[in-house]
């Protein structure tokens, strides 16, 4: 029994006029398509380890990957005698009507695209958008994803994302924050001042400038209220924050400096009379 | 001098600094004391040696920044002059493991303590490692594994008079010799009264002294020369 190629490719397949040998050349140019766009986004990968953030880089290696294989696909439908031209009708119609159908997941693309070139967060950040509050993870085509403070993977669209007010707490180099102590009456505000600042510039993190700011900000019910400004790397705050205020209360203890504990000092209208059962009245006091 | 190479078990000691390699139980052992802070790693190595030199001093306590800001006493300086000074410039010691083919930080641990200071506004500024040092006009004696001395090359390449007391650097251009001490050579180049370039020049202070292992070398963190250029000001 001979076996002829020719004839074998010649065979139709049974759908319109495709053949096996047609079929053939469509799958392998697909196929090369394929492995081409692999390539080709694995060295566009490579190229931009160093240059682009991983959110950009994924994107630009995702467009590349489908831009090539969509070309590939182009190429190869009229193999199966697909007329292209139809689908500039067909395409039409199917437009609006997924236009319609997909004006959400437009928008959120458009969104994300922006949200690619103006880069008001960055993976990595502490942001607070649409009420959020937490690290970004990752800046995806058409959602970012935020794990909340607690650990929470949050899902939010770019399209809300854009459109909301994005706090970025760590865009800035520098962020400052503040605490507010209070000293007895009776202490020496000045010496609390000066050991305050002592404290704060064995921190390292603490920045030297902008100077730290501790002063006498207002007289409390209970004692004189002091202000501290303290500006810190925007990454670092945090741990400077919750490091600094304990060792604060500890240096001004050390210093016979304390905290004051509420108080009331009541005043009687008339004089307070203490008796006991067998001497009667004693005395009096306020 | 705790500086250089070392094989198999070593020890060195030095004030608050203890640096060793000890066997325990069939392991070798790195470890470090420094000012009340240890540090110990089990080594798995058959040709492996350590190395130890100084190294940019931006690391500590953690790393958060490249750059150096190095304040001194304010100068004048004429338009078209050229001025060298010394500084003394903080230093950090590293630890690296090298094998034939590979480099590896195991270790940086440096003596004081460490300020940074925002150079420029909050929102488009930098962070820098501070540290303060008087002019001197000829190399001045520096403690042993805290400082270093620092060349730096002042150009006046304004046509005005300018008021310099600060000089920031990018520290991954940062190029550190050393032999009994420890130096780096910079330059500054002021282009406006309120700006300058600053850089590093490859080039020890003195002959026979050897080059320090950078921690971007070591990292393997591709580095372009690139300078600093100081827009915010220069004092």
């Amino acid at each position: 029994m001979t076996f002829n190629v020719t004839e074998v490719l010649e065979i139709p397949i049974g759908v319109g006029s495709i053949t096996v040998e047609s079929l053939l050349y469509f799958a392998v140019i697909l196929v090369v398509g394929i492995a081409v766009a692999r390539v080709v986004s694995t060295n566009v990968r490579r190229a931009l380890m160093e240059r682009l953030p991983k959110s950009e880089r994924e994107l630009l290696v995702k467009l590349v990957y489908y831009g090539i294989v969509l070309w590939a696909l182009v190429i190869a439908l009229p193999q199966l005698k697909f007329d292209l031209s139809g689908l500039l009708v067909a395409g039409g119609i199917a437009g609006l009507v997924i236009g319609f159908a997909s004006q959400s997941v437009v928008s959120n693309l458009v969104s994300g695209i922006f949200l690619m070139f103006e880069h008001p967060i960055k993976i990595g950040d502490g942001i607070n958008v649409a009420g959020v509050s937490g690290s970004v993870e990752d800046i995806r085509i058409l959602s970012t994803i935020v794990k909340t403070h607690d650990g929470i993977f949050t899902r939010i669209p770019n399209e809300k994302v854009f459109t909301s007010n994005i706090t970025n707490y760590v865009h800035n180099a520098a962020r400052r924050f503040e605490y507010q102590i209070s000293v007895r009456y009776e202490d020496d505000a000045d010496a609390a001042i000066r050991i305050i600042k002592e404290v704060i510039w064995t921190h390292p993190f603490a920045l030297k400038s902008p100077a730290p700011s501790v002063f006498v900000d207002n007289f409390g019910d209970d004692g004189v209220n002091l202000t501290a400004y303290i500006w810190a790397p925007a990454r670092n705050w945090w741990d400077v924050r919750t490091s600094l205020l304990w060792q604060i209360k500890q240096k001004l203890e050390e210093n016979g400096i304390e905290m004051p504990y509420p108080q009331r000092t009541v005043w009687f209208a008339d004089e307070l009379k203490v008796t006991t059962g067998d001497t009667g009245t004693k005395g009096a006091e306020e | 001098m705790m500086f250089g190479r070392y094989n198999d078990t070593f020890r060195y000691e030095f004030g608050d600094i203890l640096v060793e390699t000890v066997r325990i139980g069939g392991l070798l052992t790195y470890q470090r004391r420094c000012e009340g802070q240890t540090f110990e790693r089990i080594l798995v190595s058959k040709t492996g040696e350590i190395i130890i030199n100084p190294v940019e001093p931006v690391n500590l306590p953690k790393e958060i920044t490249d750059y150096l800001l190095m304040e001194f006493s304010p100068m004048l300086i004429e338009p078209g002059v050229s001025q060298t000074v010394y500084l003394k410039f903080p230093i950090e010691v590293g630890v690296f493991l090298e094998a034939a083919r590979d480099i590896e930080v195991l270790d940086v641990f440096g003596l004081g303590t460490q300020k940074y200071t925002l150079y420029g506004p909050p929102t488009s500024g930098v962070i820098a490692r501070w540290y303060q040092s008087a002019v001197y006009t000829e190399a001045p004696p520096v403690e042993s594994f805290r400082e270093g001395v620092m060349e730096l090359s002042i150009q006046n390449a304004s046509h005005e008079w300018a008021e310099v007391s600060c000089a920031v650097f990018d520290s991954v251009d940062m190029k550190i010799y050393y032999n009994d001490v420890v130096t780096t050579t910079a330059a500054m180049k002021i282009i406006t009264p309120t700006m300058a370039e600053t850089d590093f020049t490859d080039a020890p202070l003195r002959p026979d002294m050897t080059r320090s292992i950078e921690l971007y070398t070591a990292r393997k963190i591709p580095v372009i020369n690139r300078g600093y250029l100081m827009e915010w000001g220069l004092s």
